[in-house]
């Protein structure tokens, strides 16, 4: 095994390096991992663009990458549960495992936990990178390095659609259709929702929506949010009980206060206005619950089931493939509405 | 199989040297420890069912209270002199029962004095630090001790999803059917009915705060009992929480417990119990397991500590470590309810 480790390390705004980088030591429970494929999400865009997302702010050169895949090189002395040459899905978030909110198994909202590509922890976009091994999950043959990248994304549609109570019956709204849209409506659907209808303003999002499932796509066609709940809920036949918001428009949100039936819930996966002004009156006398999510926590089991057993499609989500050498260009076609790019894959093999 | 002679192991341990606290341990100087009955079960017996075998010399002891000695690297909630409780777990942290928050199910469980897993009867003791909780002033050593049986009172209402207004039947008047009790009224029960073929423990229970109790009288029917209760508590029980480990309290939580109640079992009764299965379909009964507890150590304090809970009256022999056999021969002969056991030395 050689001892270079090349990695996309972004230091600001537009200013990605490739640098070589130690090969980390491991730890009696961890896993040495040669770096597969890495999704670029919309967190990503955002660190790459403006170096900042949400709360988070670059202040220290970071390596890029957290929906990622790769192959087992060497094992912790004490790991038991993956062999080398295992290919294995990587949950990007490792919790302190001591506080109180991991011990009640809300472990995504641990204060100290690492979590990679979010600053100021280092992602996996690299040749060599080290993880614990309980926080990696084998691949079954049928499953590709790409699939098992996808993971991420998919398992946070697991967590909005469990945090929403999607059950048998469920009318659902959708407002983006990203990939975290479409594998959410996909969710959804296997959950037994009785209908899912996705808003976005992008016509080639909504059709790849149709073709992988939705029952209905609406484009966003008014800025008057009550006029555009009112005619999904014309759709749909009747107002949807949970609505997950995945765009990160402000907009969205006041829509779905519109739309949401009494008693149900709404689901904020994406970021919209740090402070944002929303109808709330309107959601509050109807009993419709805002709930916030953030990433996911004992999602990646159901994640890899639901790929493996073939229920959900996430490859005709891949709408691009980079080698991490061409990484600049690769975030370029993300971020360029032309492209119709939905998920962009990165290839690590060949650094 | 093995049975232990408990003076044995105390001289064991005054033997060993006082072990250093690891990373993210805490170096205890114990205080009070409570016998619980596994813990004369193992003295006597050296097992419980197929799965708790003892095989080699351990401490006993795991309701417990102490003073922090030594504080190891990464710790910093606590200090040297800190008072402390002990929940006894140590998990692994990495199995999916410990990341979705039901530690006490991780396959890979040290709890202390249970084989193999040595106890904490003894003048000092290491623990995981994150299992270590202050006590604020005005809770004692020995209610520190009780948060152990407490717990377990507590994560069975909230096994039992136990909620404000619900009437609650405790079979068992032991230590941990009063705890249930205690933590039923403190869920906001608005009555609890204890049952036992004990009166002497029954009036106890009523001392502690049982609203009413039923005596098991010879040749009642578990069916008699369910009526019994009911008259009593003036309806059905909402919940019932199973605290003795008699097969007869397994009927009659099935016989007693309202239509669409949930029905909690704690007591290790026998292995296979033969039980009234059509009542529990008609009613659509829950039966739940409750097995020791989960995250309940801090509310167990501050319940205490705000007077909510009283858990003090159930200590009623104190022997000091010295005494430690006579304190098992006490705690087996059933004749009080919980035995504590000083362990500093004086």
């Amino acid at each position: 095994m050689s001892d270079i480790n090349t990695a996309a390390v972004l230091h600001g705004p537009l200013d990605v390096r490739f640098e070589n980088i130690k090969i980390p030591d491991l730890g009696e429970n961890d896993v040495l991992l040669r770096m597969g494929s890495v999704g670029i999400c919309g967190s990503d865009l955002k660190y790459w663009k403006l170096g900042k997302c949400g709360r988070f702010t670059i202040e220290t050169p970071m390596v890029m990458g957290h929906e990622a895949a790769g192959t087992v090189v060497k094992l912790g002395t004490k790991v038991k549960n993956l062999k080398i040459g295992d290919r294995v899905a990587i949950e990007p978030g490792v919790p302190c495992r001591m506080c109180d909110l991991c011990k009640t198994g809300k472990y995504n909202l641990c204060k100290d936990i690492f979590f990679c590509a979010t600053p100021p922890d280092d992602g996996n976009m690299c040749q060599f990178y080290k993880h614990p091994a309980d926080f990696c999950f084998k691949l079954p043959d049928n499953m590709s390095l790409d699939d098992g990248a996808m993971l991420e994304p998919l398992a946070v549609a697991v967590y909005s659609c469990k945090r929403g109570q999607v059950q048998p019956g469920s009318r659902v709204l959708i407002c983006g259709a990203g990939p975290v849209g479409i594998l959410a409506m996909q969710v959804a659907k296997n959950m037994g929702a009785a209908s899912v209808l996705l808003t976005d303003i992008d016509d080639h999002r909504l059709s790849t929506a149709k073709t992988m499932g939705a029952d209905y796509i609406l484009k966003v066609n008014t800025d008057d949010p009550k006029l555009l709940a009112e005619q999904i809920t014309t759709i749909m036949g009747e107002e949807p009980n949970v609505s997950i918001e995945c765009s990160g428009v402000d907009f969205s949100f006041r829509t779905a206060i519109h739309a949401t039936y009494p008693g149900g819930s709404i689901v904020m996966v994406g970021r919209g206005s740090f402070d944002v002004t929303i109808p709330y009156t309107i959601a509050a006398t109807k009993e419709v619950d805002i709930k916030g999510i953030f990433r996911y926590a004992n999602c990646y089991p159901a994640a890899l089931a639901y790929v493996s057993s073939g229920v959900i499609d996430v490859k005709s989500l891949i709408s691009h493939h980079f080698s991490v050498s061409e990484v600049v260009k690769a975030f370029e076609t993300a971020s360029t509405p032309q492209c119709k790019a939905i998920k962009v894959m990165i290839h690590c093999e060949e650094f | 199989m093995q049975t232990l002679n408990v003076i044995e192991m105390f001289m064991f341990q005054e033997e060993q040297p006082i072990r250093e606290p690891g990373k993210g341990e805490v170096q205890l100087c114990m205080q009070k420890v409570g016998i619980c009955g596994s813990d004369v079960h193992y003295w006597q017996e050296g097992r419980i069912g197929d799965r708790f075998i003892v095989t080699g010399p351990m401490l006993l002891g795991h309701e417990c209270s102490a003073v922090v000695s030594k504080v190891g690297e990464n710790v910093t909630h606590l200090k040297v002199g800190d008072r402390v409780a002990i929940e006894p777990h140590g998990i692994c942290r990495v199995c999916e029962a410990c990341k979705q928050g039901r530690y006490n199910l991780c396959p890979n469980v040290f709890f202390l004095a249970t084989p193999p897993d040595s106890g904490a009867l003894a003048r000092y003791h290491v623990h995981g630090a994150d299992f270590v909780f202050k006590l604020p002033d005005n809770v004692s050593y020995e209610e520190g001790a009780l948060i152990e049986p407490l717990s377990v009172g507590l994560h069975a209402c909230r096994r039992a999803r136990l909620a404000m207004g619900h009437k609650v039947m405790v079979c068992g008047a032991g230590p941990i059917g009063l705890c249930a009790m205690l933590s039923a009224k403190a869920f906001g029960a608005a009555a609890v009915c204890m049952t036992d073929i004990d009166p002497v423990r029954l009036e106890f229970a009523e001392q502690c705060g049982a609203t009413y109790t039923v005596l098991l009288e010879k040749g009642m029917t578990e069916e008699e009992v369910a009526r019994k209760v009911t008259e009593t508590l003036g309806d059905a029980p909402d919940r019932t929480i199973e605290c003795s480990g008699a097969q007869f309290s397994v009927n009659l939580g099935v016989y007693a417990t309202k239509p669409g109640g949930v029905f909690t079992i704690v007591g290790h009764g026998p292995n296979k119990v033969e039980f009234p299965v059509v009542s529990l379909v008609a009613k659509e009964i829950e039966i739940v397991g409750s097995f020791r507890y989960i995250n309940t150590w801090q509310t167990a304090i501050d319940m205490i500590a705000c007077g909510k809970i009283n858990v003090a009256p159930l200590v009623t022999h104190r022997f000091t470590l010295e005494e430690t056999m006579q304190a098992f021969e006490m705690a087996k002969s059933g004749k009080g309810v919980k035995v504590m056991i000083d362990c500093a030395k004086h």
